[in-house]
């Protein structure tokens, strides 16, 4: 009798079809319109800074791997969602270099040194952003208001955070929350379109790419703590509303915070990690030198994970014993 | 094919069971029925090549778990096999006649509401149930049972066998459980019924049991599952000889077999099992237990082509088999058959945190941490975590936008922890100092000692 030449594998024996590309994919799909609209506003020059940093980051990655002899994995997304991320939280004027710079540290030393996707114990975009933003020399390319002195955008071009870092709350009068959240304002390339930034980050909740709990936890920790702050003295302190439309607190609980190697899992965990990241981002505004805490604020808890991840429910220890 | 999706991303995402009227058709007779027992000693099967054994005759008379001929015939063959889940078999191999004579020590049960539990236990087991004979192999030190779950449900995404006994056999259902309470002597009973055969389930007449509509969602329909939500805790014998859990799972298929077994004085000799190729709409077929796969797939008309799968028990927790001569016993639930094409491909790679697997897992495991340390050798964290408690359904593997093989990886530490023994004889001994002489196990000062053993099973890997 003939033996059938069969496959044999442990189950399951089907998959949902779920794919890294695909969720690097969604999440370049939500960042989409805050990439037009940062275009739109800034012209090219914001069109030159997005494309250069996807392109670096995708280059360094491919580099990196073939370097280290590994299968060389650009084609699932996820370099070219660091590129983008990164750009988006960047001036519209900032070099080319410093684009090379920022993405050569987040890929290489953020993300392929410590084993690659899944592995970076910090969001690799925010690694990026921070070196820039701690070398003396070029932190002046990421300070708003130097860097965009050229544009006229035909909203108030002031950077809303300094303001309120320099003079104080009694300073914001002039700055209108409608305008603010409907992205009228100095910041990123895509950071400041809020509007955009909240519709593709709820399209990404959505679609179960990231977990609902960080963003909303996020804001009501940014809301909570900056409440508490403005309650104590409202002439030094700016309200809620103020804080989540402005910098990059709405980029950062939808995108920066949740990049899924550097966030914890358990629901608990979860929680914790949302209101620690909005709570450090106010805490690093009001106190800090730093006119914005969020980037920081979020690599900060990215290191806290491991720890969060070992607080779970009391009924997660499993009573079920099966012994087949 | 079946979709995965989530809602607003907080609910955890469904795998719907398949809902279909499909009354089996019959499989014809095999030349050979082939039986698998599990008994580790091959004593057990009092025979020889040769033996007439006639239909209902215990094999295994001194067996824990009961080995009934499924037909009449003559004993052909009896060798040592290696199942597909790497346990060692006996193999008994029986060409059947075409005349049927049962063995009669077999005898018929007319009222159950007044026979003995322990008399009822020995007819179900001598029928040749295993059901049962799981929680203990003598029926007079049974645990007390608290729940016993009569389940409509099936276990596979694609399973429609114990559905359909469900809604050909409503009007027994009512019986089958009044004979198991007594039999269990379970202080109460739960109906577990899909909510798609809700109307079936309404003619029941109201009993002593309580009707609970279950969502039709995989994996709703594990035993461990419903043991979770509507008991507390499987009803199994531990490795150790004691007893886990105090909930007894019988599917419905089961149930009204053992009533009319115990009627008719007769052994089960037939199963229902589902098959489905694929893409097919699934499809019902009765065969006499030990039939070979080949014989099923004959009837069916569907031939597996080379570098593809024949799956027994479920697309999504069933095992693949080496060889289409592979029996179907009497626990076989569906055979599936899948296309080169559609044979899924799992892959080498890291983890990325997700968390999917986790949100999915019916037994709240820690699947990401699971399949790391299983990965890593590090099979004492995959103890602490619960390794032993996964049911297998592959949900975790089957969501996993990575691919990873985390079925694999889980079953993988289940093996190692179960060949390591039980965790008190495994339990950290320090290293002895001069100055105390004991150990210094609770302060656990020092590393325990490295044991061989464990080297091995990581290099086996």
């Amino acid at each position: 009798m003939k033996a059938l030449d069969l496959i044999v594998s442990p189950s399951p024996h089907i998959h949902s079809g779920a794919k890294m590309t695909g969720i690097s994919y969604h999440i370049l799909i939500a960042l989409l319109p805050a990439v037009i609209v940062g275009i739109s506003t800034y012209g090219l020059d914001a069109l030159r800074v997005i494309c250069s940093s996807i392109a670096c980051a995708m280059v360094f990655e491919a580099l990196i791997q073939k370097l280290f002899k590994k299968p060389i994995t650009i084609s699932d997304g996820s370099a070219a969602v660091t590129g983008l991320i990164l750009a988006l939280i960047l001036p519209a004027s900032v070099p080319f270099y410093i684009v090379a710079v920022a993405n050569f540290a987040g890929i290489v030393i953020g993300k392929q040194c410590f084993g690659g996707l899944g592995a970076n114990p910090l969001n690799p975009a925010l690694v990026g952003w921070a070196v820039i933003r701690i070398t003396k020399a070029w932190a002046g390319y990421l300070d708003f208001d130097l860097a965009l002195v050229n544009y006229d955008t035909g909203f108030l071009m002031q950077y809303p955070l300094a303001v309120l870092k320099a003079q104080g709350a009694s300073a914001l009068s002039h700055f209108d929350m409608i305008d603010l959240f409907l992205g009228k304002q100095t910041g990123g390339i895509g950071a400041a379109a809020i509007v955009w930034i909240l519709i593709g980050g709820l399209y990404l909740v959505v679609r179960g790419v990231i977990r609902w709990e960080i963003p909303l936890f996020f804001l009501l920790g940014t809301a909570a703590l900056s409440g508490i702050f403005w309650l104590t003295d409202q002439a030094a302190y700016a309200g809620p509303m103020f804080h989540i439309l402005t910098g990059n607190v709405m980029i950062g609980a939808f995108f920066l915070s949740t990049d899924s190697g550097s966030s914890p899992v358990n629901r608990w965990g979860l929680v914790v990690y949302g209101l620690g990241c909005g709570a450090m981002t106010i805490f690093l505004r009001a106190w800090s030198d730093y006119s914005d805490g969020v980037v920081f604020a979020c690599l900060l808890m990215n290191l806290f994970v491991p720890l969060m991840d070992k607080i779970k429910d009391k009924q997660k220890v499993p009573e079920v014993r099966s012994l087949g | 094919m079946m979709s995965i999706r989530s809602f607003f991303g907080i609910l955890p995402a469904r795998l719907p069971y398949a809902d279909s009227n499909s009354p089996p058709e019959s499989v014809p007779l095999p030349d050979t029925l082939t039986l698998l027992y599990s008994e580790t000693a091959p004593s057990c099967v009092a025979l020889r090549v040769g033996d007439e054994v006639k239909t209902g005759q215990n094999l295994a008379p001194l067996g824990a778990h009961p080995l009934v001929s499924p037909a009449t015939g003559l004993v052909v063959e009896i060798s040592d096999f290696k199942g597909p889940d790497g346990r060692s078999y006996t193999s008994v191999s029986i060409k059947p006649n075409s005349r049927e004579t049962f063995d009669p020590s077999l005898a018929a049960i007319d009222d159950f509401s007044k026979a003995d539990p322990m008399e009822l236990r020995a007819a179900i087991k001598r029928a040749g149930f295993s059901a049962l004979s799981a929680v203990s192999p003598d029926p007079k030190a049974w645990p007390k049972v608290d729940a016993l779950i009569i389940s409509a449900l099936d276990q596979d995404p694609h399973g429609l066998a114990n559905q359909q006994a469900f809604r050909d056999h409503a009007d027994q259902v009512g019986e089958a459980i009044g004979l198991l309470s007594r039999a269990a002597e379970a202080s109460q009973c739960v109906l577990a019924v899909p909510e798609n055969l809700a109307g079936i389930a309404g003619k029941i007449p109201p009993g002593s049991h309580k009707l609970v509509l279950v969502p039709p969602v995989y994996p709703n329909g594990y035993k461990e599952v419903l043991a979770r939500k509507y008991g507390e805790g499987i009803l199994l014998q531990g490795k150790d000889g004691g007893v886990v859990g105090n909930t007894l799972v019988i599917s419905v298929e089961e149930a009204v077999g053992m009533l009319s077994c115990l009627r008719s004085g007769r052994p089960i000799t037939e199963k229902t099992v589902t098959f489905t190729n694929g893409t097919g709409t699934p499809k019902n077929y009765k065969i006499r237990i030990g039939t070979p796969i080949r014989a099923l797939l004959k009837t069916t008309g569907i031939i597996p082509q080379p570098k593809g799968k024949v799956i027994v028990n479920g697309i999504m927790g069933g095992y693949a088999c080496f060889s289409d001569e592979q029996p179907l016993g009497s626990d076989a639930m569906s055979v599936s058959v899948q296309s080169p094409s559609d044979v899924t491909l799992f892959q080498d790679t890291a983890c990325t945190n997700c968390g999917k697997c986790n949100t999915v897992c019916p037994v709240d495991l820690e699947v990401n941490l699971l399949g790391r340390f299983s990965e890593y050798n590090l099979f004492d964290k995959c103890r602490t975590l619960g390794a032993e408690n996964c049911i297998e359904c592959g949900l975790c593997a089957y969501v996993c936008p990575a691919r990873r093989p985390l079925v694999h990886l889980i079953v993988h530490a289940k093996q190692v922890i179960e060949a390591q023994g039980p965790e008190d004889e495994n339990a950290e001994q320090g290293i002895p100092c001069e100055t105390c002489e004991n150990s210094c196990k609770p302060l656990r000062l020092f590393e325990p000692a490295p044991k061989e053993e464990r080297a091995e099973n990581g290099e086996s890997r």
